[in-house]
């Protein structure tokens, strides 16, 4: 089959320019790191505004771009609530009530909070899971991005993977977590340098925004409108939006996943710890630019959308398309290595996750304690080759799933959405008892796992994939909450005096606050207002 | 734990200083996209812009790079000679 696109010299130029770069600021690292907290946390040095920016592209990999201007094809605007609902409010949540109890507490990772505050069986049951869903997800970057190379651009499936993995390896081999939350600032960038040629071209063509609202049908175009029932193009109703995605699933990932709290946790001090997630909420609330409008743009403008064609259409190539449609070479290198750069930064943010867990939560905890600080930034270093090799195998894993969008929300709502649960009591009630916290975690897990299964065998049925997943969410959140309350009740407590810095009311409030222009609940209100703005705008 | 973070100079860990500034990468790699794309654009014939409504992107996105990159490279100019200073 020949290849849908054809680069020429000047695009190869632009993507080698892009691989070049990457393995000189990782070479350039390399002597920043000399203990094991410059190579996990970036020696806690980074601005606000890197790890800001990090936070944010650490969950715009291609896949999520790629899928969401599918979905916008699909569902129209009501895409906005993965971004609006679904994010900026669990962003700010983070960054005001939560982020003093994990930057203020000193840990490391997201187990090690669970450890002090519950107890070591529930950082193992963390820890270990969360391992395994790094490199799954990992090898899910790896796999869609050599399908996507293969099928659009002809390029080798095998030595696609072969090649990426060997430059994720290489630069965060040498520069640890700081190589990986450099690339990913690069990468925002480059995703809006690459994708804002296609708005504009596509919104010039069919007439400027007014041109859509006049040419598509009204139930693409309104977000909470068509809400009320489930009879709408995403097959979910107002309550699956609002608990399903909104609450647990938002937060459950916002605040919980190591991956994207760990950029937070490199900050140089507290203030930029909780600046983190809310100066992302910013950019986030915008990325629909960039989503949205292509997809509703693809509707109006490919042949392959036109309404005869909707039918057996394939949403994913929605992205790809346009840009075949409307950039000529040049513009559409930086395009291939805005998506290549998304696609490398998601699969090394999942390595790094991946070393730092395995070295100070598995390795450090229950293989070898107490050794020198310099054996475990060794360790690191061998976990993140032993990463990037089973992510590899993993990427052949993922060659079995049809739909790697589903694939993914799926994993999180087993993982993620429980573990909020357990975050929400563990850090607001100080009555949470250890067992509480670790039965609770297992509950949520299992209960998940049911859902799945009376789902797949059809003795639940939901107007859509993506209803099922916002209700197993749910029902996942809502078991952990219950069990970790009911068995807390019977438990026996801890003591109020360990759990301090660990626990609201118990902890006393930071004294140096910033200038109130520099405070992180001014901008999370400005966040959040905004975003109720925008709802009001595309209603 | 329980350390109170406050005391912690910024920028302590990481041997002592930030280590390298991002903007310096950033600022170069735009930049440099963006005297290829204004060269590519220059050089190139109006009928390869048939696909992009007939306007001649490459140029325009070209010089709007370049102006991306070196505010980049600017702002790190301009912290250099203040620190010195």
């Amino acid at each position: 089959m020949a290849p849908v696109i054809t680069l020429n010299v000047i695009d190869y130029a632009i993507i080698g320019g892009y691989i070049l770069v990457m393995i000189l600021v990782g070479y350039s690292l390399k002597k920043y790191m000399k203990t094991g907290e410059d190579f996990f946390l970036s020696g806690r040095s980074l601005p606000g505004w890197i790890t800001g920016l990090a936070f944010l592209s650490a969950n715009l990999g291609a896949l999520e771009v790629i899928g969401m201007v599918a979905n916008s094809a699909k569902y129209g605007i009501a895409t906005v609530h993965f971004y609006w609902v679904g994010a900026v409010l669990a962003m700010v949540f983070l960054g005001v009530f939560m982020m003093p109890f994990y930057y203020g507490s000193r840990v490391r990772t997201v187990p090690e909070y669970l450890k002090l505050r519950y107890n070591e069986a529930t950082r193992g049951l963390n820890a270990i899971s969360f391992a395994i869903m790094t490199i799954l997800m990992s090898g899910i970057s790896l796999y869609a991005m050599a399908l996507l190379f293969n099928k659009m651009l002809g390029w080798s499936f095998h030595a696609s993977i072969l090649f990426a993995a060997l430059v994720v390896l290489l630069y965060v081999f040498w520069g640890g977590l700081s190589s990986s939350i450099y690339n990913e600032v690069i990468q925002f960038f480059l995703i809006w340098l690459g994708l804002l040629p296609i708005v504009f071209l596509g919104l010039k063509q069919v007439g400027g925004f007014a041109g859509l609202t006049a040419k598509l049908h009204q139930e693409l175009l309104h977000s909470v409108k068509y809400l009320g029932t489930s009879n709408n193009p995403l097959g979910v109703d107002w309550f699956g939006v609002a608990m399903g995605l909104g609450f647990v699933l938002a937060f459950g990932y916002w605040t919980t996943d190591f991956l994207v709290v760990q950029r937070a946790l490199a900050s140089k001090n507290l203030n930029s710890a909780r600046m983190t997630p809310i100066i992302a909420s910013f950019p986030k609330m915008l990325v629909p630019i960039i989503v949205v409008i292509p997809g509703l743009v693809a509707l109006l403008v490919l042949p392959e959308f036109a309404p005869a064609a909707l039918p057996t259409a394939d949403y994913n190539s929605a992205l790809i398309l346009l840009m075949k449609h409307y950039l000529p070479n040049g513009l559409l290198g930086l395009a291939i290595t805005a998506l290549l750069a998304s696609f490398m930064s998601g699969m090394a943010g999942n390595v790094t996750a991946f070393n730092t867990i395995w070295t100070y939560d598995i390795y450090g905890s229950y293989i070898r304690r107490g050794r020198p600080d310099a054996h475990y930034v060794k360790v690191g270093k061998w976990a993140t080759v032993i990463g990037v090799l089973a992510s590899v195998g993993t990427a052949y894993i993922a060659l079995g799933f049809k739909n790697l969008m589903d694939y993914m929300q799926l994993i999180f709502s087993f993982f993620n959405a429980p573990l909020f649960a357990t975050f929400l009591l563990g850090m607001f009630w100080k009555g949470a008892t250890a067992w509480g916290g670790f039965w609770g975690l297992l509950a949520g897990i299992l209960a998940a796992a049911v859902h799945y299964i009376l789902y797949k065998t059809g003795t639940l049925s939901y107007h859509s994939e993506m209803a099922a997943n916002f209700y197993q969410a749910w029902w996942a959140w809502l078991t952990d909450f219950l069990v970790t309350i009911g068995v807390s009740l019977f438990t026996q407590k801890r003591d109020p005096k360990e759990l301090v810095g660990l626990v609201f009311g118990l902890t006393p409030k930071p004294k140096a606050e910033a200038r109130w222009y520099a405070r992180p609940a001014v901008w999370g209100t400005l966040a959040v207002g905004l975003s109720a703005l925008l709802y009001v705008l595309f209603w | 734990m329980n350390e109170p973070i406050e005391t912690k100079e910024p920028g302590s860990g990481m041997s002592g200083g930030h280590a390298l500034d991002l903007k310096l990468p950033i600022g170069w790699l735009i930049s440099a996209y963006g005297v290829l794309l204004t060269g590519y654009g220059l050089l190139t014939g109006k009928e390869m812009y048939a696909i992009s409504l007939g306007i001649n992107l490459n140029l325009i996105w070209g010089i709007l790079m370049i102006l991306i990159g070196g505010g980049f490279l600017l702002a790190v100019l301009v912290k250099k000679r203040r620190t010195k200073s």
